[in-house]
C-alpha cells in the first residue's frame, strides 16, 4: 500500500538594497545596509497573510478533522525564522500549534538556504546545518532525522557528509537521469553510504505547484478526488509529494481554487484502504530500500534539467560563487568577524544567485522567474557590489 | 513605395528600414517600386522585382527641423514640391501604396485619392520624438495627423510610438500594427576599452547625459568615450567636454562613413543609447550586433522589445554610469550580455519584418474585398 508522503519547503530570502558601484567602501561606518528591511517586511507580510497564515489554519483543521490520520512535514529555512521572529511572531506560534499535533515532522536544511553544499570543502555547510539543528532545537525543542538540501541539491558527496552527519534519510529529486527508468516510488540508498534517500515524485508534486491552474493542461481544472485517485492507482510503497509551501495563495491564487482542493484532498486520500499519509521520519522508519541510487554530479528540482544550472549555468553567477567562496575563507582566517560573518552568509542564500539566471532569455523567452530585478544582469550589478563592498571590508 | 532616402543615401533608421523591407518584401515575392528623391550616388536594385525609381532633386534632409534658420526658406516648399512630383510621376497599375513618415505622406494621401488603392503608413517617428517633447512644430503634426487618418493601416516601429498616435494624434488604436524592427548583422572585432554614444547630437538623442556619465565614469575607470555623428548640439558639446576637464578622454568623430561606422561597433565595449525619445532605436541593434554590450534608454522602442541589454532612464546619469563601470569592471557581465545580446539578434530578421508587413497588406486586401462584396 502506497504511503503519502507530503512535504512543504518554506522560506523567505532577504533582498538586496540597490547597491551602485560608487557605494563600494563608500561608507565607512560599518553599517552593513545590504538588505531592504522595508521591502523584505513588506513581502513577507504580504505572503503570511495570503499563503503562510490561512494554508496554515487549513492544515490545523484537517489535522484535528481526520484525527492525525494526514500527515505532513515541513522545513523551514533559517532565514524563514528570523522573518517571522523579527516581523510576525504569530506565523511561528502557527506552526508550533500544527507540531503540537504531533503529525506535523520538521526536516533539516542549511539555515541560509545556500549553495554551502557545493563549495569545495563542506566545512561551511556543516555549520549551516548545526545552526538551522539549534536553530529548530530552541523554537520547537525538536531534533530532526531527515535533511533536504537547499532546492533538492543532491550527490555522492552530499549524502555521505548527511550520513556522517547523523540523519536517517535525505530528499533528493526523483530524476529520470538517476532512476533508469526505474520508480520514485520506493525507498532507495546512496552508494557506498548508509542512508535512505526519498525521492520526489515530480510529475504528481509539479501536476500541483505547477499545472494546477494551466488552463491548456488536458486534466485541467485538477479536482481532490481525481488526484486521489490517481494516487490510488500508484505503484510502489511510497508517494513523494515535495512542493513549495506558496503554491498554496502564493503561486496559485485562492481565486484558482487551491485552497478547496487542499481542503478535499485528505478526505478523498483516506476514501481508498490501501492509502495513508506519513511524515518523512515515519517513511525513513517504515520502508527499506529497493535499489541504489548514484549521482556523482549534483541534481536539484529545479527547472527542466533538474541540475544545478539555475544557480550556477552562466558566467556571472561563477563569478559571484567564487567571490563568495574567498571572501568567506579570508573571512575565517582572519579570525571571523561575528557580524560580518553572519552578513555573509545572508549572502549566500542561493536566491540572490537564482536572480542572475539568464536561461531562456536568449531565445527571448519571458521567464517567470520571481525576481526584485528587471533583469539578471541588474541583479548581477547588484549583487557583485555588495560582494566587493564586502570584500574590501574583511580585508581592512 | 514611396520613400525620402535609401543606402547608400542615408541619415537614419527611415532609410535602413526602407532597404531592409524592401529586399525582404522582393524575396517574399512582392513586386514592389520604391520612388524617393534622386541623389548624387546612384540607387539601384539587384532584385528584379524591385525597381528604385529616383525622381527630382530635393535637398532637405529629412531630420532637419524648420526652426534652423538657414533651412526656413525653402523648407516647406521643397518637400511639397517631391510629393507633388511623385504624384505626377506615379504610374502603373499598383494593389496598394505604402509610404513612410511626414516627408512622404502628402503624396501618399493624394495618390490613395486618385488611384483608390490601400493606403498603408508606416511611423518611423513623429513631431514629438524629433523635438525631444519641447515645442513640436503644429506643421509637422498637421501633417502627420492627416496623413494618419487617411492611411488604411498604420505600421508603428514600437508600442511606445503606437501610444503617442493615439495619445496625441487621436487615432483608433486597432488601425495600428506594431512591427519592430531588424538588423543586417555586423560582424565582432577586437574588442577596446571604449563607451559609444552613436547617433544624430540633437536634444532627441541625449547626448548630453552621455557626457554627464562619462563625467562620473572617468573618476573611476581609465577607458575612451566616442561621440559619433553631427548635429546641432555639437558646438555645445565639444565646450561641455571642455568645461568638465575631460576633453582628452572623448573622441568626437564628426560623421562616419558607413565602414567608419562598423569599425566602431566592432572594436567599442559598451553602446549607449539615451535617447529622450526614441521610436525604436535600430543602432542598438547594430552594435549588439557587432558583440558590443548596450546601455538603453528605457522608453526606447527597443528597450520594449530586447531583453538582453541594460536599460536606463535616459536622466539616470548615477545609474547610467554605474551600469557603464559594471561593464567594464566585470567581465562576466560583459562577456554574458554580449553573448546573448547575439543570439537574441537572430529573433530581428527583415525576413520577420516583410512576413509581418506582408501580413498587414493581406488582411487590407482581404478586408476592401469583402466591402466590396458586401456592397
Amino acid at each position: 500500500m502506497p504511503s503519502i508522503c507530503l512535504y512543504f519547503e518554506v522560506h523567505q530570502p532577504l533582498r538586496l538594497n540597490h547597491f551602485s558601484v560608487f557605494d563600494i567602501g563608500s561608507k565607512r561606518d560599518l553599517t552593513l545596509n545590504y538588505f531592504n528591511d522595508r521591502l523584505n517586511q513588506e513581502i513577507f507580510e504580504k505572503v503570511a497573510k495570503k499563503c503562510y497564515l490561512p494554508t496554515n489554519k487549513i492544515l490545523l483543521d484537517l489535522i484535528k478533522k481526520y484525527d492525525g490520520k494526514f500527515r505532513i512535514s515541513f522545513s523551514l529555512t533559517g532565514t524563514f525564522i528570523e522573518y517571522c521572529e523579527r516581523y510576525m511572531p504569530s506565523v511561528l506560534d502557527s506552526f508550533k500549534d500544527l507540531f503540537a499535533t504531533g503529525a506535523v515532522d520538521f526536516i533539516e536544511e542549511t539555515y541560509y538556504h545556500s549553495l554551502s553544499s557545493m563549495y569545495d570543502d563542506l566545512d561551511e555547510f556543516e555549520e549551516q546545518v548545526k545552526m538551522h539543528r539549534k536553530k529548530i532545537k530552541r523554537i520547537f525543542n525538536y531534533k530532526p532525522r531527515i535533511f533536504r538540501n537547499t532546492e533538492t541539491i543532491y550527490d555522492n558527496r552530499i549524502a555521505k557528509k548527511i550520513t556522517d552527519l547523523g540523519y536517517k534519510g535525505i530528499i533528493a529529486e526523483g530524476a529520470d537521469k538517476i532512476l533508469g527508468g526505474r520508480s520514485p516510488n520506493y525507498m532507495y540508498k546512496p552508494v557506498d553510504t548508509d542512508l535512505k534517500v526519498l525521492l520526489r515524485n515530480y510529475k504528481l508534486s509539479d501536476d500541483i505547484g505547477f499545472r494546477f491552474s494551466t488552463h491548456n493542461w488536458s486534466e485541467f481544472p485538477l479536482t481532490a478526488d481525481k488526484y486521489a485517485k490517481w494516487l490510488s492507482r500508484c505503484e510502489g510503497d511510497l508517494v513523494n509529494l515535495f512542493i513549495d509551501y506558496e503554491t498554496f495563495g502564493e503561486h496559485q491564487w485562492i481565486e484558482t481554487g487551491i485552497f478547496d482542493f487542499l481542503n478535499h484532498l485528505p478526505g478523498e486520500v483516506l476514501k481508498y484502504n490501501h492509502l495513508d499519509f506519513v511524515t518523512v521520519s515515519e517513511a525513513v522508519e517504515r520502508y527499506k530500500p529497493v535499489g541504489e541510487i548514484d549521482v556523482p554530479w549534483a541534481i536539484s528540482w529545479a527547472d527542466e534539467d533538474r541540475n544545478v544550472s539555475t544557480w550556477l549555468g552562466n558566467d556571472m553567477q561563477i563569478a559571484c560563487f567564487n567571490e563568495l567562496k574567498n571572501i568567506g575563507r579570508k573571512l575565517k582566517e582572519a579570525g571571523g568577524n561575528e557580524r560580518l560573518l553572519k552578513t555573509w552568509r545572508r549572502l549566500q542564500t542561493s536566491d540572490h544567485l537564482y536572480y542572475c539566471s539568464t536561461k531562456g532569455l536568449a531565445d527571448g523567452d519571458v521567464h517567470a522567474y520571481f525576481s526584485p530585478y528587471e533583469s539578471p544582469y541588474e541583479g548581477f550589478i547588484n549583487f557583485m557590489n555588495i560582494l566587493q563592498d564586502l570584500k574590501q571590508r574583511v580585508l581592512l | 513605395m514611396i520613400g525620402w532616402e535609401y543606402p547608400p543615401f542615408k541619415a537614419g533608421g527611415l532609410a535602413t528600414h526602407c532597404y531592409g523591407l524592401t529586399r525582404s518584401l522582393a524575396d517574399n515575392n512582392v513586386n514592389i517600386d520604391f520612388y524617393m528623391p534622386k541623389t548624387k550616388n546612384n540607387v539601384s536594385s539587384d532584385k528584379k522585382n524591385l525597381k528604385i525609381k529616383e525622381i527630382g532633386e530635393v535637398d532637405v534632409f529629412p531630420y532637419d527641423r524648420p526652426d534652423n534658420k538657414d533651412l526656413t526658406g525653402g523648407f516647406f516648399e521643397k518637400v511639397y514640391r517631391y510629393n507633388d512630383l511623385v504624384v505626377s510621376r506615379v504610374k502603373g497599375d499598383y494593389d496598394m501604396i505604402h509610404c513612410h513618415d511626414w516627408l512622404t505622406m502628402k503624396a501618399g494621401v493624394t495618390l490613395k485619392e486618385k488611384m483608390n488603392i490601400p493606403l498603408v503608413l508606416t511611423v518611423h517617428s513623429t513631431e514629438f520624438d524629433r523635438s525631444g517633447w519641447l515645442n513640436p512644430n503644429q506643421w509637422f503634426i498637421d501633417i502627420e495627423r492627416n496623413g494618419m487618418e487617411k492611411a488604411n493601416q498604420i505600421i508603428a516601429v514600437s508600442n511606445f510610438t503606437k501610444k503617442v498616435i493615439v495619445d496625441k494624434y487621436r487615432i483608433n488604436p486597432e488601425k495600428i500594427s506594431v512591427v519592430h524592427n531588424a538588423v543586417y548583422p555586423i560582424s565582432e572585432g577586437k574588442k577596446q576599452k571604449i563607451v559609444l554614444f552613436l547617433g544624430r547630437l540633437t536634444l532627441q538623442k541625449g547626448p548630453e547625459f552621455f557626457l554627464k556619465s562619462a563625467k562620473k565614469v572617468l573618476e573611476y575607470e581609465n577607458c575612451k568615450f566616442v561621440v559619433a555623428g553631427i548635429g546641432d548640439m555639437l558646438p555645445e558639446l565639444i565646450e561641455k567636454a571642455v568645461d568638465m576637464g575631460i576633453a582628452d578622454k572623448i573622441i568626437f568623430t564628426g560623421r562616419l562613413s558607413d565602414e567608419e561606422v562598423k569599425h566602431i561597433y566592432q572594436i567599442a565595449s559598451v553602446y549607449v543609447m539615451p535617447s529622450v525619445s526614441e521610436p525604436f532605436g535600430i543602432t542598438a541593434l547594430e552594435a549588439i550586433s557587432a558583440g558590443t554590450t548596450t546601455i538603453a534608454s528605457k522608453t526606447a522602442g527597443f528597450s520594449e522589445a530586447f531583453k538582453n541589454c541594460l536599460k536606463v532612464d535616459f536622466w539616470d546619469t548615477d545609474e547610467m554610469a554605474n551600469k557603464i563601470i559594471s561593464i567594464l569592471r566585470y567581465e562576466p557581465l560583459r562577456k554574458t550580455l554580449s553573448e546573448n545580446g547575439k543570439k537574441e539578434i537572430n529573433l530581428f530578421t527583415w525576413d520577420n519584418v516583410a512576413k509581418k508587413t506582408l501580413k498587414v497588406y493581406r488582411e487590407i486586401l482581404s478586408s476592401k474585398q469583402c466591402d466590396f462584396y458586401n456592397q
